[in-house]
């Protein structure tokens, strides 16, 4: 399989990868592109639209009313958007009146909404805001902290509680975690770990899908342009896919180096102190181990998407043959990312022994907690398996497909070629 | 001594028998035909020499053993299909397929140079494919195909798309390989192209070879009772001579079979008491053409 032949496609591909301007554009835009993502995401879900809102606070009675306006003029004012109260008292069976009133007022949107508090409130917390929108939860969660303390106030007020004790009850319990590992001392766990292994995950995702779709791009348009003819003139149908699979392999491997560089420097020199919290339980081990299974993982990943490149033979087409690729690295993508609550979760511990999501969960696993060398031996062995069949499967497929054009083939006749004698 | 022996291959893809039990012989140092309509079985037939599809049975004999990859690196081959790749610079795709053939370093690079200068490309070597025309793209694509001194040359419709000029300089290259004594094989529909370049054929149609061996034989075989004319005036009243057989035109040519060889006198003398301005008169010979349609357009009239 290695050969004078397959060295020169590999040659081939390095020149075009590796050493190549686009190379230098990606390895710097896909890290930007990931944290743009990150950033969008939050900036998104916490995004409140920045409108003014224009709140009438009404509460059936007015010491009530009298706190809560107290409460809300001093919640310090943030930068997105401004609310501007009116309050006022107002009864029960006045409600209805109220709200025929500005029933129009609120339809034109000059009252964002009137939230009503009723006596009873300060039994069950219940509390009505009448809005043409009323699901803004970005301002009614400006809002309910502090109605919220002014009930918790004016409850416990007459229960004759000192301070210190409602403030013990309001406090939340705070868990610090330590990890017990079998080497080392017990060590308070920081949160640099679940980042981590967040990167990781992250990392091993957008790549595998950049580099999976870079390859079959190329094996269509080697197909399209037929240019695949000739070569088969020179080499075999394997060399070429061995080729051009292990050249892009190298070229993305040296990528992830460059992006796990700054982790390598920082885990192996003491130039950079980082705060207690987001101490790393870090070791070369662990980046080795990544590498390698990250190697794995291009190889069996980048097998399937030259074989799905290698069935069409122009892109429109081939999406519909990637999706269940797709699909064998976003399910343990999600799996990778819900693990981090609980890494030791079922179906963590499952999926990082099953055939291809291995690849995904696995790294991010051992980076939250140990893993017995057996298990990441297993592991490993596992992933070479699948890649392996992946391999002999893909060889099948490819050599044919390459050489067939015209019509969008079904996959009844692409399990054919497995028996053809090419 | 045959270079190649092609022993009873057969393809088949799924129900349809592409190659059906095909035999001929390619003798060294010459220029062989593989002719046929489209859809015959030719490209079959040549990747399957070439390694490129396995055959469903039968081999190929090169010099007393099976074909392998060793073969890969002896033979040029021009596909039919043509395509490089797109992105890459003229001269750095002619090294990337002359170094697939094992053939590398300074020997190489000054070849390909002498090759582009000689197809007007010299000024292109830093171009990129993409950037050239079709027939440009041609040109290159021929380059490689002979750029690492091969002994086999399998040429597939070598000619389709090129304009004269280049037509006429690809027929010098293919007669000076021809002269270096290297094998030849080239595949057409173009019967005209074949006569002048072959020495042996085999034709095939429908997967099946009807017709091979070395084409003066053939010509000799099939020339008899025919007579190939090219006159001015109208012939049709030949149509009502008690000896001639049959007439078939050609466009500038006709294509006459006697009933006996000796009826050939007797038709020139027809023509020239009709008054007919006779320009070429020649008995006892056939165009392959006239042999092509006579065997492979008796089921089927689109050639």
């Amino acid at each position: 399989m290695f050969n004078r032949r397959t060295i020169s496609i590999i040659k081939r591909e390095l020149k075009v990868r590796l050493f190549s301007r686009t190379f230098i554009i990606m390895t710097l835009l896909i890290p930007l592109f990931m944290f743009g993502i990150l950033a969008l995401q939050t900036y998104l879900i916490h995004y409140s639209g920045g409108e003014n809102a224009f709140l009438i606070v009404a509460a059936e009675s007015q010491s009530v009313l009298d706190n809560v306006q107290t409460e809300l003029l001093n919640t310090p004012k943030d930068s997105d958007g401004n609310i501007e109260f009116m309050f006022e008292q107002l009864s029960n069976e006045k409600l209805d009146m109220r709200l025929a009133n500005v029933r129009n007022e609120i339809l034109e949107e000059k009252i964002t909404g009137l939230i009503f508090i009723p006596d009873q409130a300060l039994e069950n917390k219940k509390a009505e805001y009448f809005s043409k929108n009323p699901n803004n939860n970005v301002l009614l969660n400006k809002l309910r902290p502090s109605i919220n303390k002014v009930l918790n106030d004016m409850y416990f007020a007459g229960k004759k509680l000192s301070r210190e004790e409602l403030d013990y009850a309001k406090n939340n319990v705070d868990v610090t975690g330590f990890r017990v590992s079998a080497d080392k001392e017990i060590q308070e766990e920081g949160v640099g770990n679940t980042v981590l292994s967040f990167l990781f995950t992250f990392l091993l995702y957008m790549s595998l899908l950049f580099t999976g779709q870079m390859t079959m791009s190329s094996v269509i348009e080697e197909k399209s342009s037929r240019i695949v003819e000739v070569l088969l003139s020179s080499v075999s149908s394997r060399e070429l896919m061995t080729g051009k699979i292990i050249g892009t392999s190298i070229t993305s491997l040296a990528q992830m180096a460059i992006w796990l560089s700054p982790l390598i420097v920082l885990i192996s020199t003491t130039w950079f102190a980082l705060p207690p919290e987001f101490t790393l339980k870090l070791s070369m081990w662990h980046l080795i181990f990544f590498l390698l299974n990250y190697f794995i993982a291009l190889i069996t990943f980048l097998g399937l998407f030259a074989t799905v490149g290698s069935i069409f033979d122009n892109p429109q087409d081939a999406q519909s043959g990637i999706w269940p690729i797709m699909m064998l690295i976003i399910i343990p993508f999600f799996i990778a990312i819900g693990m981090q609550t609980n890494p030791e979760n079922q179906i963590a511990r499952i999926a990082s022994f099953v055939p291809f999501a291995s690849l995904i969960v696995m790294p991010a696993r051992i980076t939250l907690v140990d893993i017995p060398l057996i298990q990441l031996v297993l592991s490993i062995i596992i992933n070479i398996a699948t890649m392996i069949f992946v391999f002999i499967i893909a060889g099948k497929i490819y050599r044919v497909g390459i050489l067939i054009t015209g019509k969008k083939p079904k996959w009844s006749e692409v399990v054919k070629w497995f028996k053809y004698n090419y | 001594m045959y270079a190649l022996e092609v022993k009873n291959l057969s393809k088949y893809f799924n129900d349809i028998k592409a190659v059906d039990d095909a035999s001929f012989t390619v003798p060294e140092g010459s220029v062989f035909g593989l002719i046929g309509r489209n859809g015959a079985g030719k490209t079959t037939t040549i990747r399957m020499m070439m390694n490129i599809y396995l055959p469903d049975s039968g081999e190929v004999i090169l010099r007393g053993t099976k074909i392998g990859q060793e073969f890969k690196d002896k033979v040029g081959y021009l596909p039919e299909e043509r395509g490089l790749y797109k992105k890459m610079k003229v001269m750095d795709c002619l090294l990337f397929l002359a170094e697939l053939k094992g053939k590398t370093g300074k020997q190489v690079e000054r070849k390909a140079a002498e090759y582009l200068k000689r197809f007007d490309l010299a000024e292109r070597k830093n171009s990129k494919l993409e950037d050239l025309s079709k027939g440009n793209q041609q040109k290159v694509q021929f380059i490689a195909s002979v750029l690492h001194d091969p002994e086999f040359l399998i040429f597939d419709e070598p000619f389709s798309g090129l304009d004269p000029i280049n037509t006429d300089l690809l027929k010098d290259i293919i007669l000076e390989k021809k002269n270096e004594r290297k094998v030849i094989i080239l595949s057409t529909h173009l019967m005209d192209f074949a006569e002048k370049l072959c020495d042996h054929i085999a034709m095939i149609d429908h997967g099946r070879i009807i017709l091979k061996g070395s084409l003066s034989e053939i010509k000799t075989q099939f020339a008899q009772r025919n007579v190939v004319l090219e006159a001015e005036g109208d012939i049709s009243f030949l149509n009502n001579s008690d000896f001639v057989e049959k007439v078939e035109s050609y466009g500038n040519s006709f294509g006459i079979t006697v009933k006996d060889t000796s009826h050939a006198q007797e038709l020139l003398k027809l023509l020239v008491q009709n008054n007919i301005k006779v320009n070429k008169f020649a008995a006892n010979e056939i165009s392959l053409h006239e042999i092509f349609v006579t065997l492979a357009g008796k089921d089927n009239d689109n050639v």
